[in-house]
Parts: structure tokens; sequence; C-alpha cells
């Protein structure tokens, strides 16, 4: 018989993978892409003034050039709104030779004086302009399409009255010359990725149509004022809130193990600080730590102090650093806690009792005993703590106003928000992933738990 | 020197009492087995001398030292987990010395005693291996080094066989024996398991909700029940209830099974007179009975509900009156269901047990 092949939990899966593809893998990449990849860097020249004609090369954004002819071209009307776009007009239009034939044909805007228009503000009758300069053709080529390299229908004289019956907005596109990697390429663009100046002879190219992998913006990043006090400042409170928070972790739990009278209650006192939100701690923490706040009318009450002390201040750094830190610690250590917990309870009761009747006292045990056996546990704990730490935000704006302190989300805050920068806010939150797995594969080898420990 | 006495220990859990006001004195070296059926107390009787769970009132010395209220690091003695309890962080070597470097014993002693456990319980080759990697039979093993390697002069087991399989069992059974023997530590060792007591104690103290019926030898506990409890416990089968009415005849006492007489032994005749003209229970154990195949005076007729043949005995099941009753026959004594046999009921065999207290008289001189 042949063997059948169990596929329920792959149908299982499927919802959650679909999901994670559709709204965590794929926006990531996305992101993360908008940080190294420029997607304008280069323009791609074409052999013909025309989208559908091959490439003949390409130029970087900002590379000087000459233009040396210029057509128009059909828009798509979908581009019309598009920027830096320099187009003409061309009309559709009737009227009568000097020989009293009727022909019909384009003809460019430029050429044709509109003298009435219907309802909708569309053109419906003209006359044909006159050339200034004696060296002028005194006549007006009609064409079979709205370019110049169609062919002639026909000529009309100046002042001739015409039906306009059509008209269509073409794009310019300029065949330009440049030079890249010590190589001269010439090509046609359309108007609209180029900026001519206004000799009507010279230009750059303003900005492309093809990406290519950068650093600037990471570069833009790390030579940014704010970068290193953000990325030092992340770092010295993971440093001095994790350990704390560990320390004081472990021993709630230990409270809470002890299974004494009201160990429950203090469960839930511990994890209160759970339920409120980062922001509402941060506030918490400003009303107290502020001039006017309960710490300083307290102390002034007391008679401990003769005026308020101002520690929210740019001068007083370390004491936002202070009450970043202990709003972090009362906030997040019930996380660390509840982990603990979890895995204290996983000790089998009679191993904890083995080892009293062993002869290993409180401390012995939890230094020989309960740690090696919580490792896995502390593990899990330490790199949600150093994920979240690495996070922190709300608390940093609410105590220095994401200014005189400030923390690396709070700059991809501060890119993306006031600055408008895109790339630059990605790259920040590359920085912060790359930082966060870092720390995860560290832990997962330092504090690598033994086979052992799943038995 | 390691006796240990306990006297009047009480714990209770709530309104529930676990242990009522429980005497016992296990003496130096020997090998104490407390039995009892689940939630009779045996298993908090332990922790109490562990120092796991404290005793609520009463007094538990070791030696001459009075630990009742010591926390168990400090009473000196080593304990076997019904769960084995091993550390599963620690290799072998680490989870047998555990307790010899909490106990800062020098690093050549404990290595010594680490190998010279290893070595009794075969798990010398182990000794580095983590206990995820073991069997249940050799955690078990590692679990009983740990507790030899102390040399403590007081070893508690609490259940350490249950976990295992029967064949496992068997022969760990034996093991331990041969190696407790060796030791010389006072051994308390709680099980629910009849023949793993019979097999292994000098002593059984036999628990039923709280309190100890009886202890004493095992052929003794056998043989003579304190209580009808007690013999329908202790071995298998266990011994046979019969209903019965007491009646004086002709200045003796008799004793009816039905119709069937029964004539009481001598000695116990005395205190039956107390019972006469009252119901009784007769106990009696399965090979005690004699199976005839042919009617005799002295013998009661049955009819043979099921037959088991079990190898070195068949085990049959006859009705009397409203009781079932199991008798051990020889093999070469054939005998189909269905069929009618006569039962002869030696009366040195026959106990006699007050059908309102469970109580198994005895005459003083037996």
């Amino acid at each position: 018989m042949k063997k059948r092949y169990n596929w329920t939990p792959y149908w299982l899966i499927l919802p959650s993978v679909i999901y994670l593809a559709l709204f965590f893998a794929w926006p990531m990449v996305q992101a993360l892409t908008l940080s190294v990849w420029d997607n304008t860097a280069r323009l791609r020249l074409h052999a013909e003034a025309s989208t559908r004609s091959a490439i003949a090369g390409s130029l970087p954004r900002g590379t000087p050039i000459e233009v040396l002819e210029r057509q128009g071209n059909v828009l798509d009307p979908d581009d019309l709104g598009q920027s830096n776009l320099r187009t003409e007009v061309w009309f559709r239009i009737r009227g009568e030779t000097v020989d009293g034939q009727v022909i019909e044909g384009w003809a460019p805007e430029t050429r044709v004086r509109v003298r009435s228009t219907d309802a909708t503000g569309a053109p419906t009758t003209g006359t044909i302009r006159p050339r200034i300069g004696a060296a002028a053709d005194p006549l007006t080529s009609l064409y079979s399409e709205p370019s110049i390299v169609s062919e002639v229908v026909g000529r009309l004289e100046a002042n001739t009255t015409v039906t306009i019956d059509e008209l269509t907005t073409l794009e310019l596109w300029y065949l330009i010359r440049g030079e890249s990697g010590g190589e001269a390429i010439e090509g046609w663009a359309p108007s609209r990725y180029v900026q001519v100046y206004s000799d009507n002879v010279s230009g750059r190219i303003d900005s492309g149509d093809a990406g290519e992998l950068t650093l600037r913006y990471i570069q833009a990043m790390i030579n940014d004022r704010f970068f290193w006090p953000a990325f030092w400042t992340t770092l010295l409170l993971m440093v001095i809130i994790i350990p704390v928070q560990f320390v004081l972790a472990i021993i709630m739990a230990l409270i809470i193990q002890q299974q004494l009278r009201g160990s429950s209650f203090f469960l839930y006192v511990f994890a209160i600080a759970l339920g409120v939100s980062e922001l509402a701690v941060g506030i918490v923490w400003y009303a107290i730590f502020t001039q006017n706040g309960y710490l300083n009318s307290i102390l002034v009450s007391l008679g401990w102090l003769a005026a308020p002390i101002p520690y929210l201040t740019a001068d007083t750094r370390y004491w936002i650093i202070i009450a970043i830190w202990l709003a972090e610690i009362w906030r997040a250590t019930a996380i660390v806690m509840v982990i603990v917990v979890s895995g204290l309870q996983a000790i089998s009761h009679e191993v904890l009792e083995a080892a009293d009747l062993f002869g290993a006292n409180l401390w012995k045990r939890v230094r020989y005993v309960i740690l090696p056996m919580l490792k896995p546990s502390l593990q899990v704990a330490l790199i949600l703590r150093t994920i979240l730490a690495l996070q922190v935000f709300a608390v940093v704006i609410a105590l220095s106003g994401g200014d005189v302190v400030t923390v690396l989300a709070n700059e991809a805050y501060r890119q993306y928000y006031t600055l408008r920068n895109v790339n630059v806010a990605a790259a920040y939150a590359g920085l912060i992933l790359l930082l966060s797995m870092f720390s995860a594969i560290i832990y997962l080898r330092m504090v690598r738990s033994h086979e052992e420990t799943q038995g | 020197m390691a006796a240990i006495k306990i006297e009047n220990v009480t714990k209770k859990f709530g309104d529930f009492v676990a242990i009522d006001n429980v005497s016992l004195t296990i003496e130096d070296q020997e090998f104490m087995v407390l039995l009892g059926p689940s939630g009779c107390g045996k298993t908090t009787l332990l922790r109490a001398v562990a120092g796991l769970g404290m005793a609520d009132s009463g007094r538990i010395s070791i030696g001459d030292r009075d630990v009742t209220y010591l926390p168990p690091r400090q009473r000196k003695i080593s304990m076997v987990f019904q769960s084995y309890a091993i550390f599963p962080h620690m290799n072998v070597y680490d989870n047998i010395a555990f307790g010899l470097k909490m106990n800062r014993v020098d690093k050549v002693e404990t290595d010594r005693r680490v190998r010279q456990a290893a070595e009794l319980l075969h798990i010398e080759t182990m000794l580095d291996r983590y206990p995820s990697k073991m069997s249940g039979g050799q955690r078990q093993r590692v679990a009983v080094a740990r507790a030899i390697a102390m040399q403590s002069q007081v070893l508690l087991m609490d259940e350490p066989l249950s976990n295992l399989d029967a064949l496992l069992r068997l022969e760990m059974r034996a093991e331990l024996k041969r190696l407790l023997a060796e030791i010389q530590a006072t051994t308390i060792y709680v099980t629910h398991d009849q023949i793993e007591a019979l097999s292994m104690g000098d002593r059984i103290a036999i628990m039923r909700e709280g309190r100890i019926l009886q202890c004493d030898r095992p052929t003794i506990v056998y043989d003579r029940p304190a209580t009808d409890f007690v013999g329908g416990f202790i071995g298998n089968p266990p011994m046979n209830f019969l209903d019965a009415q007491v009646q004086r005849h002709n200045g003796s006492v008799e004793v009816l099974i039905g119709d069937f007489k029964l004539t009481p032994h001598t000695l116990i005749q005395p205190l039956l007179r107390a019972y006469d003209g009252k119901p009784i229970v007769v106990g009696i154990r399965a090979e005690n009975m004699e199976a005839l195949a042919a009617p005799a005076a002295d013998a009661l007729k049955v009819s043979v509900l099921v037959v088991e043949p079990l190898g070195a005995q068949n085990l049959l099941t006859v009705k009397i009156g409203a009781n079932t009753v199991k008798v051990s026959t020889h093999p070469s004594f054939e005998v189909a269901p269905d069929q009618n046999i006569w039962l002869r009921f030696p009366a040195e065999k026959i106990r006699w047990i007050d059908r309102d207290d469970g109580r198994v008289l005895y005459a003083e001189a037996a």
C-alpha cells in the first residue's frame, strides 16, 4: 500500500504563511530596499525618440549634457501631471489653401492662434499665425501625424481661417549627449528627466528612470549629527536597563514561587505595568520628574530642597537618562518576570526538593539548579528584552522631547516624519533590525542551552 | 547510630488529616517499608522525616538529634524520589557529586565516592551522559547512586520503582536489596506494592487513613495480619473472607459457614465464646485451604467457577454462600469449571475476624 502523506498541517499553516509573506516579509523587503536602492539613479537613453526603441545607454543623475535636438512625442494622458514635463500641444486643423483646396492635418499649437472655443473651453476655430522675419517660410506645413517627422499633407498661408477638430499634447524628447565612465553616450530622453538650461543647448540629468544600489542613504544616516548620540544612548540604555531588570525579575519570580500567602496578588501587582502603554508610562514619569512634578513638590514640602530642581533639561541629561531608566524598569520588568515565572513553574518541584535535601541552601539552589534550568526561559526573555530596548521610543519622547536625549527609533521617526526622508528612515529601521538580529544570535550562542535541558 | 524515632506525629492539610498521631521507631540499619494504598499518608510521613513537609505536631529524631523542625539540608539524610528528581542540566557525574559538592567534600574524596556509587549501580560507563539521553531505568540508577554517594546514615526512598516497567522493577528490586544490605543505612522505603514490601523489608508498617495498622516482619504481617484490611491488602491473591456464625455446642464453640460446621482451634475457643450467637468473619489464605476431589467428612463441598492455571499453581475461584473465594491448588489437581470440589480448612490457618472493627483475634500464646 502506498504511504499517504499527511498534508493537513501544511494546509493549516498556509494562511499564516500567506499572512507572513503579505504583511511581514513583503513590507520589510520593501522598506529595507528603500535604504539601499536609489530608484532614480540613472537615466536610460533611447536610440530614437520613443519608449519602444532600443536603449542606447544610460547616464547617472546629475551628469552635464548637451542638447542636440528636440522632438514632441505623444504623451500618455496618465503622465500629464508629471513634474518637469516639457510639453507642446498640436491641433488637427482644416483649412483652405490659396488654390481653394481644403486640406486637413496636424500643426503645432505655436502655429495657430485660437479664435473661439466651445463651452468646455476646447478650441474650435483659429487662424494660422504669420511668421516673423524675412527669411522665414511664409507658409505653415500640416502634417499627417502630430509629429514633425511625419509626412507633410499640405501648406497653409498665414491668417487662413481654420477649424480645430482635435488637439493632442506631446512631450518633448531631447537628443542629448553626456559622458559616463569616460565614454560619450548619445540618445533620446523624455523632457521630464532632463533639466535644460536657459541657453537651450546645455543641461543636466535631473533624475533617472532606473535604480541602482547605493550607500548614500546609509552615509547620510551615519553623517547625521543625531546618529552617534542616538546610537550610544540606545546602547547605554540597554546596558543599564537589562541586567537590572533580570535581577529584579528573577527575585520577583522567586518571591512568587515561594507560594506565600498573597503571592498571586504580588504577581498581579508586578504585572500591572504590562498593561500600561509606553507613552502613558513616559508621561507618568514626566509628571514625576518635571520641574513642578511630584518629586520636586515632595522634596520641597519636606524641606529637603530649597527650590525645585529642573531635572529634564539639556544641562541635566543624566537626569533624563535616569528617568528613562526608571520608567523602563518600571514598565518592562514584568514581561521578564512573567517569562521567568513560567520557566520556574516548569522546574519539577521534586528537583528543587532534591537540591534542598542534598544540602543546597537557597543561594546554592538558585546558583546551581534554578538558574541553569531557567536558561531557555532567560534566553527568550533576553532576546525579547533586547529587541524591545532597541525599540524604546515613546518614553524617550515623553521625557526628553526627542532632542536632548535621542534614540535610534526616535531618529527613524524624525527622518521619516519631520524630515520626509524616507530612505534614511529606512536605513535607521534597517540598523535597528540588524542590531536586534545580531544580539539575538549572540545570546543564542552565549547562553547556549545544552541539549540535555530538553529532557 | 541512626535510629529514627517518630513520636506522635500529626500532619494536616486543611481539614484533611494526612498523618494521625503516628509513632514508629526504626532501628539503626533497619529496612522499614511503609506500605499502604494511595492517600494513606505513607509519603507524607516520609516527607515529614525528610523535612520536605514539616510535621504539625509530634517529634522526629534521627540518632540523638531532634530534627522535627530542621530544614532538609541539615538532617544529614539522602533520598530517592519517585520521579527520580535528577538534575536535567547536569551529567551523571555531576548529578551524583551534587550532594558532596554542596557539603564541601574535597575533590579527591568526591571523585572516589562518585565512582564507587556509579560502580555499585553499574553506571560507571555513563558518567558523561545527560539524563535526557538515558532510559527510565538508568535514570533511576543515577538517582540511587546520588543518594548512596552521600553515605548518609539515613536513606529515604519514595516509591523508587513505581515508574519502571514490570521486568525492570523485578530486577531492580533484588539489586536494591543487595545494595542496601551493603551500605548499611537506616532505610525508610515507601511503596504501595505489597510484593515489594514483603520481599524487601526487614519490617513493614501498613498504613491506612493516616494511621499505622500493623508494623512487623513480612512473614508475620502476612501470616498474622492485625486487621482484615492488612490481610486483604497483603498477599496475592488477598486473604479470603467468609461470613460465618458462632454457636455453642456441648461446651465447645462451633462456627457455621452455611450448613458447614467448622471447629476452631482450641487456643482460640475462649475468645470466640464472647461471640456466641453472633456473626464472625473467617479469614483464610488461598494456599491454606486443602482442595479434595472427593467428599470428606471435614470438607466443604463447593462448585468451581473459574480455573486459572498460573504455572506454579492453579488458582480456582469458588463460591461459598455469598462470598467468592480464591483457592490455590497444585497444578496436578485437575478440575474444570462447574465441577464440585471439597475444601478442608486447617484449624491453625484460620483467622477469626471481628465483623464490627475488622480486628483479627489471636490467642495470647499463639
